[in-house]
C-alpha cells in the first residue's frame, strides 16, 4: 500500500531472532500516524499489557512518523513519536510517549517505512542498518560504551557514506554490507544525504530512568526513559538512509496554505512585530536558554520547520541543543561563573554532556535542586546518611556537571539509587517528607514538575494527571508567559482577558466552542466542568494533531494571532488550519473536529492500555505537596497571570500564585472528567458503550477479558 | 550612576562579598519560556548581581519587596537595603526595578571590592 503521505510499510524488528518483517501500513491508517499509530501497534504486538517496567522483554517500542513528515507543512515535517512502556515512574511506569525532531522521521519515510516496531530482546548488542528496503542487523559489541556522538560518527564511517553534492551522489548499492548479507543486485538508489541515526549512550546502556534517545547532535527523546528500553533490548542504534520521496495528494492546496501561513499569519518581514502574540506567526528565533555564545552562528531546525530553534556555532559547543538542556545547570552555573561568557560556555557544554551520555536533563531541573538541598542540610555527601563522593562543593562547575551526569548515566554513586526512579530513591533514603513539603517537586507519576505549577496552571497539571507523564503541551501556557511578560515590562496588553478567553473558545470545538468560561482559572472555577472540557480538548487535540500528525508543540495551536486584523490564529482556520494541511497531504477530507475525534479515540486506546497495566482512579493523584503547600507568591517568580473572572463575572488577568489544590475537590473533578469521557466514575475504566461508539469494540473485549471494563450504570 | 551610599567598612565589605549559609539563602527563580519557571536561590550579593544581569532569553524571578530585609538581616548591609527599598517604593515596572537593583548592587560591590583592595595594599 502506498497512499498519499504514507510510505506504505511498517518495519517490525524482531530483536530476539534478529529478523526484519515488513507489514502493511493500511490497517493502522485510521489512527493517523505518530502516537495513534504507535498505540495501535503496541496494542497489537505487545502480548503482555500488564507490564509496568519498560525494561521487561515483552515491552514493545514503536518509533513512528506522520504523513506530514518530509513535507512543507509548517513546523510539522520533522518530528518523530516514540511510544512504549516507560521506566522509573511512580507508582508504576505507564505506557507512555516521547518525541524528537531532526530528520530521522523524514529519512525513514524516504526509505519506505512509516514506523518501526521494536520487539523482543537481542542476546547481545546490535545496531540496525536500514537502507531503503534493506534491513541489516549488525553486531554492536564494539559500539557499546561509546557516547551518542561517537556512535553516530562510527556508524557513518562503517557505512562508508560520504557527503554528497549535486554532482557527487552516493550510490547506496556501492556501500559495504555485512559479511553475511548478499547484494540482491537491484538498484537501491542514490542520495546526497548522510544517514539519520537514532541511538543511546551510557544512560540507555545502563537502563537508567533518565535515558534518552539521541539523534544527530541535539535531538533527544527524553521523557519516559525509552532509552533504557532500547538498552534492555540490546539495541544501540538504528541508522536509516532512504532515496525515495513522499506523494502529496494535493500539492496546489498544500502550497497555497503554506503561502497563506507566510503572508497572513506570520509577522511581516518588512515591518516585523517583535512583540506579536502568536505561535505560528512569531519571528524565527533560537530557543537557547543561555546567552548566545557568539554571533557567528547558523540556525538549525527540524526538517521543514519555519523557526530554527537551534543553532550551530563557530565556537564548537552547544551545537543543535535547545530549550531545557541548555539551562538544566543554569542556576548553579550563575553562582560560579565569572562572566556572562563563562556562564554560557558552561551551560552549553553542559548541554553537550547530557546529549553525549544520552541523558534526559529535565529530571535535573527540580532534581538537582533537591539533591543540593540534601547536601546543604548535611544529609547527602561523603560519610553522610546518603553517601555520595561527588564533589558537591564544586556544583556549578563543568567538572561537577560531567561527574553527576556520569554518575546518573552509569549507576555510580547516588546514580545507583536514582536510576530506577527519583521518588523510589526518596522513599529508599527515608525522605518521604520531601514529597509532602515540596522539597522534591515531582508532581505527577514520579516525574518532575515542568516549570508550570499545577496549582496555578490547571490544564497542565490536570492533563498530566489524567495522562501518563508531564504533559509538556504548551497549547495554552503562552497566555501566562505573554501576559506575565507584559506586566513585568509594564507594556500594554495586546489582548484583554475577556477577548483572550473568547478567541480561544472560538477554536475549541467541539467541547468548548464559544464557552469562554473554560479558560476561567479562578479559584471559583478551578474544579469545574468547564475546566475539565479544556483538559479534554487539549488531550484530544494533542493526541491527534501534535502527537500523531506531529505538529510542533512550540508552534501549534495558534489560537490568537496579533498579525491578523481579527486576531484569530491559524488553528482550525479554513485557509491554513491543521486539517487543511493534513487533507492536502493525505487526500482525506477531515474537518478540524474530525481530527479532535481521532484524538479522542487515541486517548481512549491509551487509557485502555493504562487500565490493563493496573490503573484505577484511586491511583490518580498529585504528589502530596501539591495539596499540602501553596505555590508561594514571590518565592520563585513574582506573578503568574491567567485569565480569570471575578465574582461579578468580569474578566481580568489574575496572579494565581499563592494557592494549593484541594485533594477532595480534585477527586470530585476527576468524577466530572470521567463522566465527560464516558468512563466508569468509580474506576476510571472505559465503558463498552463509549468504546463501541468509536468502533473500538475490540478494546472493550480485551478489557472485559481482563475483568477491567467499566460498568455501564456508573 | 551615583548613589548616596557611604563607603562600607572593611568588615562590611567582606560580608558584602561573602556567601551566607544555605539556610539564609534568598529564593530566586527564573522564567525561561518554554521551559517555565526554574527554582533557584542566591546566597551572596555577587550572586544576586549576576542573577539580575539582563539577558534576552529569560526573566529573573525575585521578590523585590522581600529583598531589602534579606540584605539587611542576612548580609548586614542596612544602607544597601534602604537604597533598594527606595527603588521598590518608586516602582516603574518589575523589569525596570530589577535593572535599577542590579545597578545599585553593582555599585555596592565595586565599593566593597575597592575597600578590600585598599586593605591588601
Amino acid at each position: 500500500m502506498t497512499s498519499y503521505g504514507y510510505a506504505g510499510k511498517i518495519l517490525r524488528l524482531d530483536m530476539t531472532n534478529r529478523k526484519a518483517i515488513a507489514i502493511d501500513t493500511e490497517p493502522y491508517r485510521r489512527w493517523g500516524g505518530g502516537h495513534g499509530m504507535g498505540s495501535a501497534l503496541f496494542w497489537d504486538f505487545c502480548k503482555d499489557k500488564t507490564i509496568t517496567d519498560g525494561r521487561h522483554p515483552a515491552n514493545v517500542c514503536c518509533v513512528v512518523t506522520s504523513p506530514l513528515c518530509g513535507t512543507i507543512v509548517p513546523s510539522a515535517g520533522g518530528r518523530c513519536e516514540v511510544v512504549g512502556v516507560g521506566v522509573g515512574q511512580y507508582p508504576v511506569s505507564w505506557f507512555t510517549r516521547t518525541n524528537f525532531g531532526g530528520r530521522f522521521s523524514t529519512m525513514l519515510k524516504y526509505a519506505g517505512w512509516d514506523a518501526i516496531v521494536i520487539e523482543g530482546k537481542a542476546d547481545s548488542p546490535v545496531w540496525v542498518d536500514i537502507r531503503n528496503s534493506k534491513v541489516i542487523f549488525h553486531d554492536a559489541q564494539d559500539l557499546w560504551g561509546k557516547d551518542t556522538w561517537a556512535t553516530q560518527l562510527e556508524i557513518r564511517d562503517r557505512i562508508k557514506i560520504r557527503r554528497g553534492t549535486k554532482t557527487h551522489w552516493q550510490d547506496l548499492q556501492a556501500l559495504p554490507l555485512a559479511e553475511s548479507d548478499e547484494s540482491s543486485g537491484e538498484d537501491v538508489g542514490r542520495t546526497t544525504q548522510k544517514p539519520a541515526i537514532l541511538c543511546i549512550g551510557s544512560a540507555g546502556e545502563n537502563q537508567t530512568c533518565h535515558a534518552a534517545l539521541i539523534h544527530d547532535a541535539g535531538n533527544g527523546a527524553g521523557q519516559g526513559g525509552l532509552g533504557a528500553v532500547w538498552g534492555s533490548k540490546n539495541l544501540k542504534a538504528i541508522s536509516v538512509i532512504g532515496t525515495g520521496g513522499i506523494k502529496v495528494a494535493d500539492p496546489k492546496t498544500l502550497l497555497k496554505a503554506r503561502m497563506i501561513t507566510k503572508e497572513k499569519y506570520v509577522t511581516n518581514w518588512q515591518a516585523p512585530d517583535f512583540q506579536a502574540w502568536t505561535r505560528i506567526g512569531g519571528l524565527p528565533k533560537p530557543i537557547v536558554q543561555a546567552a548566545m555564545p557568539t554571533d557567528e552562528r547558523r540556525p538549525q531546525s527540524c526538517q521543514g520547520c519555519i523557526n530554527g530553534c537551534r543553532s550551530r556555532y563557530n565556537v564548537g559547543y552547544g551545537n543543535e541543543s535547545a530549550c531545557q538542556e541548555t539551562f538544566w545547570y543554569g542556576p548553579y552555573v550563575r553562582k560560579v561563573a565569572k562572566s556572562r561568557a563563562e556562564d554560557t560556555e558552561i551551560n552549553l557544554k553542559g548541554a553537550d554532556i547530557v546529549q553525549k551520555y544520552g541523558l534526559n536533563s529535565f529530571v535535573l531541573q527540580p532534581g538537582l535542586h533537591w539533591l543540593e538541598h540534601l547536601y546543604e542540610e548535611g544529609v547527602l555527601g561523603p560519610g553522610r546518611s546518603i553517601p555520595s563522593d561527588l564533589p558537591w562543593e564544586l556544583i556549578g562547575t563543568l567538572d561537577f556537571a560531567e561527574k553527576i551526569v556520569h554518575a546518573l548515566s552509569t549507576r555510580k554513586d547516588i546514580g545507583a539509587d536514582l536510576a530506577d526512579g527519583w521518588v523510589q530513591a526518596a522513599l529508599k533514603w527515608g525522605r518521604e517528607e520531601d514529597l509532602h513539603t515540596g522539597a522534591l517537586q515531582f508532581s505527577y507519576w514520579g516525574v518532575p514538575e515542568h516549570g508550570y505549577d499545577p496549582r496555578a496552571e490547571l490544564e497542565w497539571g490536570y492533563g498530566s494527571l489524567m495522562g501518563d507523564r508531564d504533559t509538556n503541551t504548551h497549547c495554552f501556557n503562552y497566555i501566562f508567559t505573554n501576559v506575565s511578560a507584559a506586566f513585568a515590562f509594564g507594556k500594554p496588553l495586546r489582548i484583554g482577558a475577556e477577548e483572550m478567553a473568547k478567541l480561544h473558545a472560538k477554536k475549541m470545538s467541539p467541547y468548548a466552542k464559544d464557552r469562554p468560561e473554560v479558560l476561567d482559572y479562578s479559584d471559583a472555577n478551578m474544579y469545574s466542568e468547564a475546566v475539565a472540557q479544556t483538559v479534554r480538548w487539549q488531550q484530544h487535540y494533542c493526541r491527534f494533531y501534535k502527537n500523531s500528525a506531529l505538529y510542533c508543540d512550540l508552534k501549534w495551536p495558534d489560537f490568537v494571532n496579533t498579525n491578523v486584523p481579527d486576531l484569530e490564529g491559524a488553528t482550525a482556520a479554513s485557509d491554513a488550519g491543521e486539517h487543511v494541511f493534513w487533507n492536502a497531504v493525505t487526500g482525506d477530507t477531515l474537518s478540524f473536529e474530525d481530527g479532535i475525534e481521532i484524538g479522542r479515540r487515541i486517548w481512549n486506546l491509551d487509557n485502555a492500555i493504562w487500565v490493563l497495566q493496573g490503573r484505577h482512579r484511586d491511583m490518580v493523584h498529585f504528589a502530596p505537596y501539591v495539596y499540602k503547600t501553596v505555590y508561594n507568591k514571590g518565592e520563585v517568580f513574582p506573578f503568574f497571570m491567567w485569565t480569570c473572572r471575578d465574582d461579578k463575572g468580569k474578566w481580568y488577568y489574575k496572579d494565581l500564585m499563592g494557592r494549593s489544590l484541594d485533594r477532595a475537590k480534585v477527586d470530585e473533578w476527576k468524577t466530572i472528567f470521567y463522566q465527560l469521557e464516558g468512563w466508569d466514575i468509580k474506576t476510571g475504566w472505559p465503558k463498552r458503550s463509549t468504546l463501541e461508539k468509536m468502533d473500538m469494540g475490540f478494546v472493550a473485549d480485551a478489557l472485559a477479558s481482563a475483568g477491567r471494563l467499566g460498568e455501564e450504570a456508573s | 550612576m551615583n548613589y548616596s551610599l557611604s563607603q562600607p567598612s572593611e568588615t562590611l565589605s567582606r560580608k558584602i562579598l561573602s556567601p551566607v549559609p544555605f539556610k539564609a539563602r534568598f529564593p530566586a527563580g527564573r522564567l525561561k519560556p518554554p521551559v517555565g519557571i526554574m527554582p533557584g536561590d542566591v546566597r551572596s550579593l555577587p550572586e544576586l548581581h549576576l542573577f539580575l544581569e539582563p539577558d534576552n532569553a529569560s526573566l529573573p524571578g525575585i521578590n523585590l519587596k522581600a529583598l531589602p530585609e534579606w540584605i539587611e538581616v542576612s548580609i548586614g548591609d542596612k544602607e544597601l537595603a534602604e537604597a533598594i527599598r527606595a527603588i521598590v517604593d518608586t516602582t516603574v515596572n518589575y523589569v525596570e526595578d530589577c535593572l535599577r537593583v542590579h545597578e545599585v548592587v553593582r555599585y555596592r560591590l565595586d565599593q566593597a571590592h575597592g575597600i578590600i583592595k585598599e586593605t591588601k595594599v
